[in-house]
């Protein structure tokens, strides 16, 4: 963790979508029958910083920009929504401890991230799901620790995590703790049973008595849970923008090859007018999803703070048009797509999670209304 | 929200820097533009039927865009950006050098 000033974004820019191709290969489909990434793949990805790629030059990060990091967002979407989410847990995690750390925490933990460990950023409990004012996980002083004690929910990344990042209660208000996976009165749970996703390491978390010393408590605590989650979330809805994105554009390409190749009535599927329709639909998705990305992304990296609604404007759009967008693409593709694994069939059950996950349509719906009233 | 390369120490250098009354004008001039309200310098933008938690997030990234600091840790907390009068503050103590090398 020696704070180097290796420069930004040399190297493996370039062929960062190339490793992942290569990476993933022909085994999406086989990690999502398995419920598992071999844990080898997250940790040469990790070790890259290619798992957060935003990190900055002086974390050991690449410094990508949003932008940068989305179109390699999109990449992995297309080929892995599990890997993909991963990334966006991974990313997360690091620009959370970015926000809510002080100068000193984010140089000793993102460089972690960097460096190859894996981390979570747990949220969700039963009884807090989009109204994460009702958090009940308790972060507690004692000497020199902090305690914590609580149960999270539908974690992402956890099952493969070394380092969580739990949102709690603490004496003062809203805050975050850094927890080793492997700390005592630490039980993960891995999900098996995933709708979508299935692969990216979805678990549920106790936390019993666990101690953590101190300075794990991140800096930023609030007497509200609002900005400190806001700012943490908008990260991951910009990131699950892009991986929808990357849903388009698998379910387009495989889309297009089977509309092609197989003929019924003596005509290409292409060619049938309602089938051309589902194909324009899927083009329409694709590129209005591009493009809200592309916007939100842009005003990420230049700093203004439109960038704040058009995340979850982005968020909105490529979700829900990667669950549309998606459903007619296993249409057109019917029983040739109708089996587990397949590209499609995993975009089918992945998109729906896009919808629900880092703010539902409907938080996102409300949040654009109230939008819309507050500036009109 | 912060530039890529994580410039967070290297940031308050080039330019005179504005006074306190500059920075709350440009930042009134801001909310009226934005919310299409005037706002007074000590009024509560968060009280009931104010601005949601998004808005301050649009101030965070404003603030650290226009004076060109990096608000984290325990500066990230929602009372920092509640009035006017509260971000000139935070403007203020984030400009100077910071008197325990990181600010905290």
């Amino acid at each position: 963790m020696s704070e180097t000033t290796a420069p930004a974004a040399s190297g493996p820019a370039q062929q960062a979508e190339e490793l992942f191709t290569e990476l993933v290969g022909d085994r999406a489909g086989e990690w999502d029958r398995a419920g598992k990434i071999p844990r080898e793949v997250l940790r040469e990805l990790g070790a890259r910083g290619l798992l957060c790629a935003q990190a900055p030059g002086i974390h050991g990060g690449l410094g990508y920009t949003s932008r940068r990091n989305g179109a390699l967002t999109a990449h992995v979407g297309s080929l892995c929504s599990s890997l993909r989410s991963v990334m966006t847990s991974q990313g997360m995690a690091a620009w959370t401890l970015r926000r809510l750390g002080d100068a000193g925490q984010q140089a000793a933990l993102v460089p972690r991230l960097t460096g190859g460990e894996l981390a979570a950023v747990a949220f969700s409990e039963t009884e807090a799901g989009s109204d994460l004012s009702a958090l009940t996980t308790r972060l507690t002083r004692s000497g020199d620790e902090v305690v914590v004690d609580g149960a999270k929910v539908w974690t992402t990344n956890a099952a493969y995590a070394d380092l969580i990042v739990v949102f709690g209660r603490t004496e003062d208000g809203v805050g975050a703790v850094v927890v080793p996976a492997s700390a005592p009165g630490v039980r993960i749970e891995p999900i098996t049973d995933a709708h979508g996703c299935r692969a990216a390491g979805h678990a549920h978390i106790r936390l019993d008595g666990v101690r953590v010393p101190a300075d794990a408590l991140l800096r930023g605590v609030d007497r509200s849970s609002a900005l400190l989650v806001t700012t943490a979330l908008s990260y991951g809805r910009m990131s699950v923008a892009w991986g929808c994105v990357g849903i388009l554009r698998g379910c387009l390409t495989a889309v297009v090859r089977h509309a092609v190749g197989r003929k019924q009535f003596g005509a290409r599927l292409a060619d049938h007018q309602l089938v051309a329709r589902h194909l324009a639909e899927l083009l329409i998705a694709e590129q209005n999803a591009a493009r809200a990305c592309e916007h939100a992304s842009d005003l990420w990296d230049s700093g203004s703070p439109d960038l704040v609604t058009a995340v979850v404007l982005a968020k909105h759009v490529a979700a829900t048009g990667a669950a549309a967008g998606s459903a007619r693409a296993m249409q057109v593709l019917a029983s040739a797509g109708a089996h587990d694994g397949h590209v499609v069939a995993r975009a089918h059950r992945d998109a729906k999670l896009m919808e629900i996950i880092e703010g539902s349509s409907e938080i996102c719906e409300l949040i654009l209304a109230q939008h819309a009233v507050a500036t009109a | 929200m912060t530039t890529p390369s994580g410039r967070t120490d290297a940031a308050h250098t080039a330019g005179p820097l504005p006074s306190d009354e500059d920075v709350a004008a440009e930042l009134l001039d801001f909310l009226a533009q934005r919310t299409r309200t005037r706002w007074e310098p000590d009024q509560d933008l968060f009280a009931v039927g104010g601005m949601s938690s998004l808005f301050a997030m649009q101030l965070v990234v404003h603030l650290e865009q226009t004076y060109q600091i990096a608000i984290s840790g325990a500066d990230l907390m929602l009372d920092n950006f509640r009035t006017v009068e509260a971000m000139v503050r935070l403007v203020n103590k984030l400009r100077s050098p910071a008197p325990g090398s990181t600010g905290e």
